[in-house]
């Protein structure tokens, strides 16, 4: 019933289904996806603070992505300093647009249905795209520094561009510094306590607007500093963060909704599977595989894989 | 609707039917065409849309299924192009059923996610399946019409368009859209009252599909030529749902208003802004949501209704006072 199974020479040889797996490719793509899904999970982690914690709808997530890697090409290629800092710099300017886009469209709109914010937000989203597309042109273009051509050696098999690993590491501690800042911070608590009763907050002396318009313009910040961290990496065009709106919202359901954690865990599991599928399929079925499990996912455990039951 | 405003109705239909007797130039008959088509898919999206209350940003799936089904089935299985077209029809009720079924147990954002994780699934399949759809390459789609081709586009779009203006006034009408209605204000309440919110919200929703697949057959039909990224892309079904809450989701003429607007004003942006010409449907939607958040019809109505109730309280005024 089984397919006969037999290890040799770390090389995993299945008999009777005819696949061979190679142990290392398979590794190999086990670390590229945790490197890619580190990004992810910061991207996530941004969206679950807006839409799991906050409740807004937010369509624009990649367009603001996409802003912050276009904020580090064009510091980039004017100043010339290493992307690695100007990523700081995007992050400031995101978290600045998102602060005023908060007062200045999103609040107005306050209590009306989720409807008014999907649609705002994604006209906010074609606005950036497109302004983006008319000053930039849709180009591709990719940055070129010292350090692109650099890879780390593991053994004879592994190896990895050294760049993805400067990205990862700053992602995961940026990612330690925003959960740090939603469990321990005033500010932080006040967005949780928001999120536990929305009513019941205001009453004990909390500013929604204020700690809303913080909460969002982080979740921004987040997108844009994950848009500064790929560009080393990654073509920039001005529809390039479209997929990662998408991707976004399959991160925090995953992630169970009101859980950065949640969300943390699933980016990562996220880039895991995006590339073994790419490595078993190829790579053009990835982004159809998260549909398909983000689907599963919302038929079948709404709460998400990581997240708790809820009432 | 009053018989005047179905009178009305009537008299533009048979004028927009005129038209190529006076207007002989291709292309402002195809421009007139692309109104007319997304006057019906806006109409068709309000089913679901506006008088259901469930905003489907998915509806590409229904539209590139009726153009994926002409240009294959005509093409690979060499069925008659219009048989070929009604299978689109029958692909695209599939297609409704399956994201229905799943969708609409889910509520508010998910649904709305949902819906475009479906159409993006479809749009990725007839991209990763070259030997079967053409891939990124394409695939050639036969020609439904022959002859005054533009002509014969123009008139089938106001056919459909006619069809789908017809079906909302019906339903409007009936029982049916009052429990589409009320499904929109507050589904649960629906429920406690007995209207059975899954099977009524996927009723609309095989309407809606039913149209929009006949919307992507003439579109298809009228390039000859489809790819993934066009027929199926999200920036469709977007374009769809800007249409009509543009005009006024939930009512008869809020979409053909905003096709009418939307269009017009798209087709001028696209000699300024070249291809970023969806910079327009960005602040239309910004718009839209801050200032007209019912749409153009419906803060129309709204303003029109406001006037007749204070002309008749200052009737009324003047009654009792005497002068």
């Amino acid at each position: 019933m089984f397919p006969h199974l037999r290890i040799t020479n770390y090389q995993l040889q299945v008999h009777g289904a005819g696949v061979r797996l190679d142990l290392y490719a398979a590794l190999q793509a086990v670390i590229n996806g945790l490197l890619t899904g580190a990004l992810y999970a910061l991207i996530g982690m941004g969206l679950a603070l807006i839409f799991g914690v906050m409740r807004i709808v937010n369509f624009a997530h990649g367009a603001f992505m996409m802003l912050g890697m276009y904020a580090t090409y064009v510091l980039f290629t004017r100043t010339g300093v290493s992307p690695y800092v100007l990523f700081m710099v995007a992050g400031i300017l995101l978290f600045a647009a998102g602060y005023v886009i908060y007062f200045g469209l999103l609040r107005p709109i306050h209590g009306q249905s989720d409807f008014m914010q999907i649609l705002l937000t994604l006209g906010i989203g074609l606005i950036a795209t497109d302004g983006v597309l008319l000053v930039f042109g849709a180009d591709y273009h990719q940055i070129n520094f010292p350090l692109l051509g650099k890879n780390l050696h593991f053994g004879q098999h592994l190896n990895v561009n050294a760049p993805w690993v400067v990205s990862f590491v700053i992602a995961v501690v940026l990612a330690l510094t925003l959960y740090l800042f939603v469990m321990r911070t005033m500010t932080g608590r006040a967005a949780r306590a928001i999120a536990q009763n929305r009513y019941a907050a205001p009453l004990m002396g909390i500013n929604v607007f204020r700690v809303q318009a913080i909460s969002f313009a982080l979740g921004v910040a987040a997108a844009g500093v994950a848009g500064g961290l790929l560009l080393p990496v990654f073509y920039i065009y001005p529809q390039v963060g479209d997929q990662f709106t998408l991707k976004a919202f399959v991160i925090v359901v995953l992630g169970g909704m009101e859980s950065i954690v949640g969300a943390a865990l699933a980016g990562l599991v996220l880039g895991v599977v995006e590339s073994l599928t790419s490595l078993y399929w190829g790579n053009e079925w990835a982004l159809a595989v998260d549909f398909v499990i983000f689907l599963l996912v919302l038929s079948l455990k709404p709460s998400g894989i990581f997240g708790r039951q809820r009432a | 609707m009053k018989r005047s405003h179905l009178l009305a109705a009537l008299v533009v239909f048979i004028l927009s039917l005129l038209v190529p007797a006076v207007v002989q130039t291709d292309y402002v008959l195809q421009i007139l065409f692309r109104i007319y088509l997304f006057a019906a898919l806006g109409l068709a999206w309000n089913l679901v849309g506006g008088y259901a209350g469930q905003l489907s940003l998915g509806h590409s799936a229904y539209f590139g299924a009726g153009a994926y089904s002409l240009a294959l089935f005509s093409g690979r299985l060499g069925v008659s192009p219009w048989i070929a077209a009604l299978m689109g029809v029958a692909v695209a009720l599939a297609c409704a059923l399956l994201i229905g079924g799943v969708s609409f147990r889910l509520r508010g954002p998910y649904f709305v996610l949902a819906t475009i994780a479906f159409a993006e699934v479809l749009r990725l399949i007839a991209k990763n399946l070259p030997e079967v759809t053409g891939g990124d390459v394409g695939v050639q789609v036969p020609a439904l019409f022959h002859g005054n081709v533009n002509r014969a586009f123009y008139w089938a779009a106001v056919g459909l368009t006619a069809v789908a203006f017809a079906t909302t006034v019906a339903i409007s009408r009936a029982r049916f859209g009052y429990y589409l209605m009320a499904i929109r204000e507050d589904e649960d309440t629906a429920l406690s009252v007995g209207i059975g919110a899954a099977k009524n919200k996927l009723a609309a929703l095989l309407i809606s599909a039913v149209l929009t697949a006949l919307a992507g057959a003439l579109y298809g039909s009228l390039f000859l030529y489809i790819v993934p990224d066009q027929v199926l892309a999200l920036d469709v079904s977007n374009e769809i749902a800007i249409v009509a809450m543009l005009g006024g989701a939930g009512t008869i003429l809020g979409p053909v208003v905003g096709s009418v607007v939307l269009e017009s004003a798209a087709e001028l942006f696209k000699n300024f802004f070249k291809e970023a010409h969806l910079l327009i449907y960005g602040v239309l939607l910004v718009v839209v949501v801050l200032f007209l958040p019912e749409g153009i019809i419906g803060t129309l109505g709204a303003l029109l209704r406001r006037r007749a109730l204070l002309g008749g309280i200052k009737a009324s005024a003047r009654g009792v006072t005497g002068d």
